[in-house]
């Protein structure tokens, strides 16, 4: 059968750094085609080359008997394929009816000269288009009041009027219940009968073998395969096929780490969230230790940190650092008593774009020598600049004087200005949240140099990560978090990417 | 070259404002009567500018935390009537009367202002455009839409007299100008502000309570409004309940031709000052060439659009 879209060899490079090489994709219609890889094997860029966000730096999509070397997002549109991301695009405030015609609403000729909207042609084709994709409510319901299910059926009814041919979904079942997914699967078979080719992107293993027709693994931007569904016979055997890459270095301690109640630097217990991003976890960070937390995007790991450390959507539970009790209150209170988060967001909740790297770096020890909660203290221009430059010494920053912009650094550099932030801060734990995205190999072996080195200082060292070899590498210990609960906690020994994958979908 | 742009950078962010000033006193050194150049029109041109200063000095701390506060032309109607009212139909002591009802009334106003922004998360532009109206409005009401005359002769010397040849308006400019910039450059509070104005998530997650800053800073800037309102009510002779219509957006010009960034993080205090001079300055040569009051805003306007202006393109280079 021949394909509906047929990427050839396609390589994408951003500014030297290589996403993708020579990857090729097909989708056929009236096919459900798995699109699978862990975070950063190049799914989304694969798909945004597809839906013309992206010009790829290599490579050929034929595309409807033409052979196109890149696609805008009008092309891509015009060729027939739709895209619905994981954040959906639908518009709140207008109707079922009214979204699915947006930018496009057909026109009738008034009094045959002026142009004006159909409703009556809009409204029909909506009904109809609404039944086809299972959608009960009426068409003029406003889509603010539909649940996300509701929402994502709006989305695929969108593509249905575009009349469009294929059909990308990005984790469309990732906030839907079981019933839920039940009904979006129907409606999927009945596209694919209609000869619709769909990508379906999905990190849930239960629900491949029953979706897809074939399946495409993607890792650090390479094709590992394409193979049949019929052909595999177990989860394992995916997953054996999204892991499995060379090992990087490894960043362990020197010492083993004594698992002893007087080496526990800190300890959090049944901490839970009002939102229910968290629920009910506990668990100690040991002197010496690397923890690393793993889960999928949305597992709650920044939720978790977030609620014991700056108290959002705080519910109940209790931490300790030290031995001694934290009250939960404000990212002040936690950072007077010792305990520091490096966001993930370094550009929106890292740095200062204002200021320069003194300034930067000596920001929160200022706050901390003052009184009244950070409100009245004096500026002593002397200890800033003395402390900047012990920070700058030992972070090993580069660049031309203190007093330049910390915007004009490099990602790394600036992600070494905020650890060494903390530090001046004397922080006594540091939970690092993805640490090293968006910063070269280079730097990013130095960032796990500076963690292991912080925890041999016995200051308690948290790292969230997506990236696998990353957390295999530097955590003693790995904890696994899926849907707000508490996995399990693994050991380095027993620990492979193979186990992490089945514990966090256990 | 890169480096000689960078050095004007830093210059220009230093003096640029001053640079305007010069310039601008300059041209009109040129332009306008003889008179000009002199010396007392020099004090002249400070003394009138005052006001203006002292507003410019509260709205100031509102911009840096990418705030803005729109009510302080009525603080300033509100705070004056009610200083004049406390003497004038309570005999209450001049210097209560200033403590009360500007200080206390102008601190009220602001920490008005900031409590609403916190409790209800709404921008302050939005906020304080209501308590623009509010005190506006409260202060027709207390007054009955009438000015109140015949304040005692010592509140008038105070804060409208002559102290040794300077205006008292310029004095109280000074100490409250002297205040402020040793708040923002010698405190924590201070500094606070500026990372604050630089990155608002940052701040929080580095462990800056926000409202508390927030609150502190709409109170500051109703002080300033409660002063004027005082120096005001002094220098008039009167309390007007329609006086400082529209003094907002002078003291928010201002703080922007004094270089601070409307986005925040970003100004300082005696840039600040000196921009309230450049419209001291453009009223003060305009009339001396005998120019019509709407053309003056005409040039205010112009002058502010080209200061901002130039202030990016410079930034971008």
């Amino acid at each position: 059968m021949e394909a509906l879209v047929e990427m050839k060899n396609i390589r994408k490079e951003f500014s030297g750094v290589v996403a993708l090489d020579s990857v090729s994709f097909d989708v056929r219609p009236g096919e459900v085609h798995l699109l699978l890889g862990e975070n950063g094997a190049g799914k989304s860029t694969l798909m945004k080359i597809l839906s013309g966000i992206y010009t790829p730096t290599k490579g050929t999509i034929l595309l409807g008997g033409n052979e196109f070397s890149e696609l805008s997002p009008k092309k891509s549109k015009e060729m027939g394929i739709s895209i619905i991301y994981q954040e959906l695009s639908v518009v709140n405030d207008l109707s079922i009816a009214e979204n699915l015609f947006v930018g496009k609403l057909p026109t009738k000729k008034w009094l045959s000269a002026i142009p004006v909207v159909d409703k009556a042609a809009y409204m029909k084709k909506a009904e109809e288009t609404a039944k086809r994709v299972g959608l009960t409510k009426p068409v003029t319901t406003n889509v603010g009041q539909l649940s996300i299910s509701e929402k994502q059926l709006v989305e695929i009814a969108k593509a249905l009027v575009e009349n469009s041919k294929l059909l990308v979904m990005d984790e469309p079942t990732s906030s839907l219940t079981e019933e839920e997914t039940k009904n979006l699967f129907k409606i999927i078979n009945e596209l694919r009968s209609s000869g619709i080719g769909i990508v379906y992107i999905s990190h849930k293993m239960k629900e491949l073998k029953e979706i897809g027709d074939r399946v495409t693994v993607l890792k650090d931007g390479k094709t590992v395969g394409t193979k049949d569904m019929a052909d595999i016979h177990s989860e394992e055997e995916i997953i054996s096929m999204m892991v499995g890459r060379e090992l990087q270095k490894t960043f362990f301690g020197e010492k083993d780490v004594e698992y002893t109640p007087e080496n526990i630097v800190f300890k959090a217990e049944h901490i839970s969230r009002k939102d229910g991003k968290t629920k009910d976890i506990s668990f100690e960070l040991y002197k010496g230790e690397v923890l690393g937390v793993a889960g999928l995007v949305g597992a709650g790991r920044t939720e978790l940190m977030n609620a014991f450390f700056a108290g959002e959507s705080y519910e109940k539970g209790d931490i300790w650092l030290n031995g001694k009790k934290v009250p939960v209150g404000t990212p002040y209170t936690s950072i007077k008593n010792g305990i520091a988060m490096i966001t993930e967001n370094r550009r929106e909740t890292g740095i200062f774009p204002n200021f320069g790297i003194k300034e930067n770096l000596v920001l929160v020890n200022r706050l901390l020598k003052s009184k009244w909660g950070g409100f009245y203290g004096a500026i002593h221009p002397k200890w800033d600049q003395e402390l900047a430059e012990k920070e700058r010494e030992e972070m090993q920053v580069k660049c031309s004087s203190l007093a330049q912009m910390i915007t004009e650094l490099s990602g790394g550099n600036q992600q070494k200005v905020i650890v060494g932030k903390w530090m001046a801060a004397n922080a006594e734990m540091i939970i690092f949240d993805e640490p090293t995205k968006g910063i070269d190999i280079g730097t990013k072996t130095e960032m796990y140099r500076i963690m292991r080195e912080l925890a041999q200082k016995g200051i308690g060292v948290i790292m969230i990560s997506s990236e696998m070899p990353e957390l295999l590498g530097i955590c003693d210990r790995i904890m696994v978090l899926n849907d707000g609960r508490l996995k399990g906690i693994l050991n380095k020994d027993e620990v492979t990417e193979e186990k992490i994958l089945q514990t966090a979908t256990m | 070259m890169k480096e000689n742009v960078k050095v004007f950078k830093t210059y220009w962010e230093k003096f640029g404002t001053l640079a305007i000033f010069v310039v601008m006193w300059c041209i009109f050194a040129v332009v306008a009567p003889p008179t000009f150049r002199s010396g007392s029109n020099f004090i002249q041109i400070i003394t009138q500018s005052a006001t203006i200063m002292l507003l410019a000095c509260g709205e100031f701390f509102a911009i840096l935390i990418a705030g803005i506060d729109l009510s302080i032309g009525s603080i300033v109607a509100f705070t004056g009537m009610i200083t004049a009212k406390l003497m004038v139909e309570f005999g209450v002591n001049p210097f209560l009367a200033f403590l009360l009802g500007a200080v206390l009334g102008g601190l009220l106003c602001g920490f008005i202002n900031g409590t609403l922004i916190n409790l209800t998360g709404v921008h302050p532009f939005i906020i304080t455009l209501g308590t623009q109206s509010v005190f506006r409005a409260l202060t027709l009401i207390i007054s009955n839409a009438q000015a109140t005359f015949g304040m005692p002769k010592v509140f008038l010397q105070t804060f409208g007299g002559l102290l040794h040849g300077v205006s008292m308006a310029i004095v109280i400019a000074m100490i409250v100008a002297v205040s402020c910039w040793f708040v923002t450059t010698k405190l924590t509070f201070g500094r606070n502000l500026y990372v604050l104005g630089g990155n608002r998530d940052a701040a929080w997650f580095s462990g800056i309570h926000v409202k508390k800053h927030v609150l502190a800073v709409h109170t500051i800037s109703g002080l300033c409004a409660g002063i004027c309102g005082a120096v005001m009510a002094a220098r008039l002779g009167a309390a007007e309940p329609n006086t400082s219509i529209g003094a907002e957006t002078e003291a928010i010009a201002a703080a922007i031709i004094g270089g601070t960034s409307f986005f925040g993080g970003k100004g300082k205090i005696p840039n600040v000052i000196v921009g309230a001079l450049i419209l001291g300055l453009i009223s003060n040569g305009l009339n001396m060439c005998s120019v019509p009051t709407f053309y003056q805003n005409l040039a205010t306007g112009l002058l502010l659009i080209a200061a901002v202006s130039l202030d990016q393109a410079i930034a971008r280079k």
